[in-house]
């Protein structure tokens, strides 16, 4: 412990230069940000006077829309069904391909280099497409229907998962592995006998946040004609049908309350 | 310590070394010279223990053992093969060397038992290790060697749950499940307590009683008296003091360690 040697008042403090480097930067930096935001208001062309005008049409749509609709309900339930199996599908496929892809794509575990990059290329560009734009992709070449929807969920998950998992293997401590190396051990049993059980924990609780993800976003893929709920929505709205709208707004807010409630209640059990 | 007919040891292997270091010289450039010519050899089912402060070039020692080092001048056999004169070399003598490492290094979410038998994955066909489906005798030999380090009543518990000192010692049950040997430890119980340390030290002992070879770094002088056959000792790189543990009085090992008038804690 330092021994109290001056009085208060009398310690010499650290000189503070007023235009440093660093307060110069900061300065710029929030000059560019102040430009990048006002460009950003003009090129999304925000006009709150619009909105003002807009709201009473939206209220009085709200008004028409009740009661809700429950005459289609059982076909409404139908497409609700399809939504969650079009997720369950598509995300289950999509981890069965990003298994492998995740091992290569993992920086040390990985066979090679040669195929590690462009592993990390590929995964980088399917999931820097979105589930929406493939499903638009596949309706055009399989045709309407929740299967396209399964193809554009699955393409996206498939990127998006390899590559959480990846990183997912990348965090694990390097001990266990060298040690189970060095007993003479190959690759394959090293990664299937002393990986897997580490990162399995947080490789199903990714998996489960996708399927809840994609729950939610196959609610909408239906407006790009994927099937599921998401095409009962936008005929409603196409035809002004607002009860209609309102049940399978309601039924769209249950089933991803329910969906994430026991994903999250999952992913907690794994912990 | 160890009882007597176990060290006996069959006279075609007391004859082999089962680790040879010859004038092994490793430098760091620009300065720092970490081995400077430093020769020794290891008996069958010898206890060695390498001493020395920090910087002495322990580790690098154990590197240059373990073939994680290429020396720059001497020779390294373990096993009867000249690890440095071809991979082929270095993978063969490497299935008879076991690493015990400061950090234990067991699969947290495995059990014991399941760790002890990392040590048998080599052997194991690859489709049993995927599926984790060992052979009787495999799991019998896991416990016997997990009964040698005295844990075989924890078998089944998950290495994560196992304090400091019993994780290190399912490493060693580990090692001898691979049926190595030679177990090279580097700083087995740098990060345990007094009380651990020595269950750790004494169930080395044990896989030595079973015919294994050991050679350990320790920092504390009193464990090594207690429980090493011999004492190697480094001081900058160079063997200051190599000899049988009885017959250094704890002084002469002490001076190892003074350094400009300063005492590391031994």
């Amino acid at each position: 412990m330092a021994t109290v040697a001056r009085r208060a008042g009398e310690y010499p403090e650290p000189v503070v230069t007023w235009w440093s480097g660093r307060r110069l930067r900061f300065v710029v930096v929030l000059v560019l940000l102040g430009a990048f935001y006002s460009a950003s208001w003009h090129l999304a062309k925000v006009d709150p006077g619009r909105l003002l005008t807009g709201l009473p049409k939206m209220a009085g749509w709200a008004a028409k829309a009740w009661p809700p609709a429950t005459d289609e309900l059982p076909i409404l339930l139908l497409r609700t069904a399809e939504t969650i199996a079009m997720a369950a599908i598509g995300t289950t496929a999509a981890a069965l391909l990003a298994l492998p892809l995740c091992v290569i794509a993992a920086r040390n575990v990985t066979p090679s280099l040669a195929l590690y990059y462009p592993a990390r290329w590929f995964l980088n560009a399917l999931r820097g497409v979105d589930s929406f734009v493939f499903a638009l992709l596949f309706v055009a070449a399989v045709g309407l229907g929740p299967f396209a929807g399964v193809l554009g969920i699955a393409f996206h998950t498939w990127g998006s998962t390899a590559k959480l998992w990846a990183e997912a293997i990348e965090n694990i401590p390097p001990g266990p592995l060298e040690a189970a190396a060095a007993t003479g051990a190959s690759r394959v049993k090293v990664i299937a006998y002393a990986l897997l059980p580490d990162v399995a924990p947080s490789m199903v609780s990714v998996g489960l946040f996708w399927w809840e993800f994609n729950v939610r976003a196959s609610t909408v893929l239906g407006v790009v004609g994927a099937g599921g709920i998401g095409q009962e929505l936008k005929n409603s709205m196409d035809l002004l049908l607002f009860p209609r709208l309102l049940t399978i707004i309601l039924l769209i807010l249950v089933t991803v309350t329910v969906i994430d409630h026991t994903s999250e209640w999952l992913r907690r059990k794994l912990e | 310590m160890a009882t007597t007919e176990a060290r006996i040891v069959p006279a075609s292997r007391s004859l082999e070394p089962v680790a040879r270091v010859e004038r092994l010289t490793k430098r760091y450039p620009p300065a720092v010279t970490a081995l400077a010519d430093v020769s020794f050899t290891v008996r069958p089912g010898e206890f060695v223990a390498v001493l020395g402060p920090s910087g002495a070039g322990k580790t690098t020692l154990f590197r240059c053992l373990t073939g994680l080092t290429r020396p720059d001048a001497g020779t390294v056999s373990v096993v009867g093969r000249d690890i440095w004169r071809s991979p082929r070399e270095l993978r063969s003598a490497r299935r008879q060397l076991a690493l015990i490492f400061q950090q234990f290094n067991l699969i947290r979410r495995l059990s014991a038992l399941e760790n002890v038998l990392v040590g048998r994955l080599a052997d194991v066909p690859t489709w049993r290790v995927v599926l984790r489906r060992f052979t009787r005798s495999d799991r019998q030999l896991a416990l016997g060697c997990l009964d040698t380090v005295g844990l075989v009543d924890r078998a089944g518990t998950r290495a994560d749950e196992l304090s400091g000192g019993q994780q290190q010692r399912v490493a060693i049950a580990r090692a001898l499940a691979q049926d190595a040997k030679i177990i090279l430890a580097d700083e087995p119980v740098a990060s345990l307590d007094p009380e651990s340390s020595a269950t750790v030290l004494a169930s080395l002992r044990s896989a030595v009683s079973t015919g294994v070879t050991v050679v350990a770094s320790l920092h504390q002088v009193h464990l090594a008296r207690a429980y090493a056959d011999r004492i190697v000792a480094l001081r900058d790189g160079r063997i200051v003091e190599d000899a049988a543990a009885s017959r250094l009085d704890a002084r002469t090992i002490e001076q190892i360690y003074e350094k400009n008038g300063e005492r590391s804690e031994a």
